[in-house]
This record gives structure tokens, sequence and C-alpha cells, in this order.
């Protein structure tokens, strides 16, 4: 497989002097999906916000061989959508259709074709019926996958999103884990924010580890990073169990794996 | 409000904005001791009203919501405005009087504003936002002017949620007493409100700019301007004509073969 994502020594501080990414250097081949792990503000996001060009920081970053700069973002961000965590930032139009059609009308395709495209999109992610709806009418499930729906109109080969899952109920989750395989399958590359270490186990090809220190401490196959409890409880991904059973208080890790039941 | 499907419904948004906004720059300019002529502004709106085929029960509804206002700004004129006096009473040393001028007033603000609620309730009615602003984007509005009352439109509700999820914080830690502090308090969260408001500005322009967004909001174009609406415009402004050019009340004296149009017919 081709490598599609290359990040080199990108570093970024915010305006106030934080650091927001600490020498984070990794690459993503095509078609495959990445889940990236870490703590609340370890610099998912951020990385995420460079990647796009949104936020500019220092290092080489290259995506389907063009190097991320003012030249190239527009071809890039022709071929890479984000999904933001919360999809009433997403949605800013006053439709539905408004919103899906809102990528592929910027980037000068004809009528039926944005037509076609944002159909097929809100099919893809089983909000056929909805086009006329308003944004701020739907429930939180059917904003997620909308907001999934207005970077899917625009058929990109990489897609970035920032917890997905985050607020879902259950059966939303698993309707939102079938798109992902949906895409997956389609041989979209995808890469996944998230603290979700079930969605990690359901969908991952490989995982990327972040540590508080704001880089990356260990990249590799989903099962080989998963089932090292030492490095998730280092970085904050795991908690350890405490608990009673009438005079006796065990304490063991928690396991994130399905069908798991401690021994005591 | 439930889709009705009427005539006034399936018009294109151009037609009901040009022909609306007519009718109130009309009333607007018509001097209100013409008062006739606002019976014949009432009498158009009322067969757009029976056109849109809104339960009237509906629409007296909403426009009731509406009148209480123009009441609360309106009844003070004829007690304000200098002028001839019409009736008066004296209280202690303090005279309280209502002027021919005042009244005048009263009745023009009163009027003209209670019927162009009726046409905002009809035209919102019978057309939805977002066509609307399509609407309104075809008819040349500024961009900026379309996209900020978009924005407004989408984020109102989120924002109003925003603000009654900080004070009810505030109300499940406040005891009662301190009074004098609550003023900064609520001042705090004002300031909250705005810089959580313009966070989330940042966010939904970062949301834009990856999808491609370069200034210029496009939007798929489904509106068509058909016969109908040609027709529904060029009765609006025939209706107007007559009433502003009084050529209504000179039918009544039209003769034909020395006989009054009205008996002939």
């Amino acid at each position: 497989m081709a490598r599609i994502i290359k990040v080199l020594n990108l570093n970024y501080r915010y305006p106030d002097g934080t650091t927001g990414l600490n020498n984070v250097s990794f690459e993503v081949e095509e078609g495959e999906t990445l889940v990236i792990i870490g703590a609340n503000g370890t610099g998912k996001s951020t990385l995420f916000m460079n990647l796009m060009g949104v936020l500019d920081g220092d290092g080489h970053i290259e995506i389907m061989g063009l190097t991320l700069n003012k030249l190239n973002l527009k071809n890039i961000r022709r071929e890479m959508g984000m999904v933001f965590q919360n999809p009433d930032d997403q949605l800013f139009c006053p439709t539905v259709m408004d919103d899906v059609s809102f990528g592929p009308l910027n980037l000068g395709w004809g009528k039926n074709e944005v037509i076609k495209a944002s159909q097929k999109a809100l099919a893809l992610v089983d909000m056929e019926g909805y086009e006329s709806r308003t944004s701020h009418h739907l429930s939180f499930g059917e904003k997620k996958r909308t907001a999934i729906a207005t970077v899917l109109s625009m058929n990109p080969k990489i897609l970035l999103l920032d917890e997905p899952t985050s607020g879902l109920d259950p059966r939303s989750t698993s309707k939102f884990i079938n798109i992902l395989y949906t895409l997956k399958s389609q041989g979209k590359t995808l890469l996944i924010v998230t603290h979700d270490i079930f969605l990690a186990q359901e969908i991952a090809d490989r995982v990327l580890v972040f540590s508080e220190g704001k880089q990356p401490v260990a990249i590799g196959n989903y099962k080989e990073i998963l089932n090292n409890t030492d490095l998730l409880l280092k970085n904050n991904l795991v908690h350890q169990h405490r608990h009673r059973h009438e005079e006796v208080v065990h304490e063991h890790e928690h396991e994130h794996k399905h069908g798991y039941s401690h021994k005591h | 409000m439930k889709r009705t499907n009427s005539l006034l419904e399936n018009l294109d948004p151009r037609s009901k904005i040009i022909s609306f906004l007519a009718i109130i720059f009309c009333m607007i300019l018509t001097p209100i001791t013409r008062l006739k002529d606002f019976g014949l502004y009432f009498l158009v709106i009322l067969v757009m009203a029976f056109i849109s085929r809104i339960p009237p029960r509906q629409l007296l509804k909403r426009v009731c919501v509406l009148i209480p206002f123009i009441l609360f700004i309106a009844m003070f004129v004829p007690f304000v405005k200098q002028g001839h006096m019409c009736w008066s009473v004296k209280i202690y040393n303090w005279e309280l009087g209502v002027t021919y001028e005042g009244i005048w007033t009263f009745l023009n603000i009163v009027i003209k504003s209670s019927l162009s609620v009726l046409l905002l309730v009809i035209a919102s009615s019978t057309t939805t936002f977002s066509d609307f602003l399509k609407g309104l984007d075809l008819l040349r509005i500024p961009q900026l002017m379309i996209m900020i009352t978009s924005f407004m439109y989408r984020y109102i509700f989120v924002l109003f949620d925003e603000a009654k999820r900080l004070m009810r914080a505030r109300s499940i830690r406040y005891f009662g007493s301190r009074y004098k502090e609550q003023f900064r308090v609520i001042g705090y969260m004002i300031g909250v409100l705005f810089i959580r408001t313009y966070e989330r500005a940042e966010r939904i322009y970062n949301a834009m700019i990856v999808r491609g967004f370069n200034g210029k909001a496009i939007s798929i174009n489904h509106l068509r301007f058909s016969y109908m609406d040609f027709l529904f415009i060029a009765g609006i402004f025939i209706s107007l004509i007559f009433i502003i050019s009084g050529l209504i009340y000179k039918i009544e004296h039209v003769k034909i073969n020395d006989t009054h149009l009205w008996h002939g017919l």
C-alpha cells in the first residue's frame, strides 16, 4: 500500500504559548484505519486542525504526495474531509440539504452532480428523507450522521473524524460504527481521534497513542497496542479497578475486551 | 406550521417578497387620513390569507402575539403628541390631554403595523426560512446580510440553550439574598456567554473553510419563476395602482349608456 499521509517533526504552540503538539511524526497508508487515542488535552484534535491546514504548526506534513502549504491547501481539502466533534459546529445551514451540498458547491460541481452526491451521502448515513429538515431539530445521533454526510458528499479519499462516538447512545454508536465499516470497505483512509478504547478495538488497523506530553508514544497493530496495559495505564487511557467483595478489596486493571470477566 | 400546499405556498419566494414589500411600501406612503384605502389594503391581504389556506384561527393567534407590542409602543402617542386638544382631564395640578394629531398618529402606527404584521404572518406561514433566504439571495440582497440572518436563525436556539444552562448552573448554587452581588454574577454570565459564542463562531468558520468556503456562500437553486408568479405580481401591482390612484372610487361613477356601471352589473 502507498503512503498517503506523512507527518514529520510537527510542533504547534497556541498563541498563549501553551504547547499543542510536541514533535509529532507518523505515517498513514492508503486505505488504512488509524485510530489516535489519548487522554483529554493531549493534542489529538490539534493534530487534525494542523492536518487540515486550519492551524499552522512547524514541521512537515505531506498528504497524497502534496506538501501542506498555502499553494496546495485547496487541493488537499478536496481529498481530505474532517468531521468535527460537535455536530452543531459543522451544521451551520438552515436545512440538512443545504449543509450536505455546501462542500460540493464550493468545489464548483454542477447542480445535478451536487444533488446526486448529496443524496448518495445521505443514503449512506441512513438520513434519506431528511433533506428539507432543519438541522437544529435533529437528534444528536442524527446530527452526527448528517455531519459525516456533509463530508462524504465531497467524496474525499481521507476522512478525519474527531471523537465520532462521543455523546452517542449505544444504538447510535453501533449505527455509526457500521457507517465506518462501510467507508472502510470503500477503501477510504480513516483517521479517528477518540479515547473510546472499544471503538479502537472495533475499527482500527493500527493505533497511535498520544501521551500527556502531547506527542505520540506508540504506534502499531491494534492488538499489540490495546493489549499493552502498562502503556494504556501510563497514558491515562484505562484505570485500575478497586472494589470490595465483603471484607476483601480487589485491585486489578480495567480490561477492555469483549466478553471479559475478571476472576477473584 | 403545517404545510397547506396552497397557491401562495407554491409561489416562488421572490414573487412573495416583491409583492409583500410593494404592499408595505404603498401602505407606508398612504396618508392615514385616507382610511378607505386601508380598508382596501385589508381586503387585498384578506384575499391572500384566503388563498394561502391558513386556518383563520391560527392566523389570528399568530397576529395577536405581535399586536400587544404595537399597542404598547403606540398607546402613549395620543397623550404626548402636541396639537389641538380633543379631550383632557385635570388631576390636581397636572393636565392629561389627548390631541387630534395624537389620535391620528396612534391610528397611523396601529393600522399600518397591524396590516404589515398580518402580511408577515402570511409570508412566514407560506414560505420556509431557507426558501426565503434563497429568494433574498436571488434578489441580489448582499450575501453578508443573508449569511448573518441564516446564522442567527440556525444558532439562536443553541445560544438560548447555552444561556439556559448557565442560568441553571447559577440557580442551583444560589440560595437568595446578596442581591447586589447578583448583578456582578449576571455580568460574568454574559461575559462567559460572549466568549463561548465567539469560540463557537471560530469553530464554525473552521468547519466552513475545510469544506472549501472562500467568502461566497453558494446553495442549490431549486426555485423556478413560473407564469403564476408573474400573474400574482401583476395582480398585486394592479390592485395597488387602483388603490393609490383612487381609480377604484372613480369606477363607482363610471356610466355606460347613462347608467352606472354597478347598475349594469
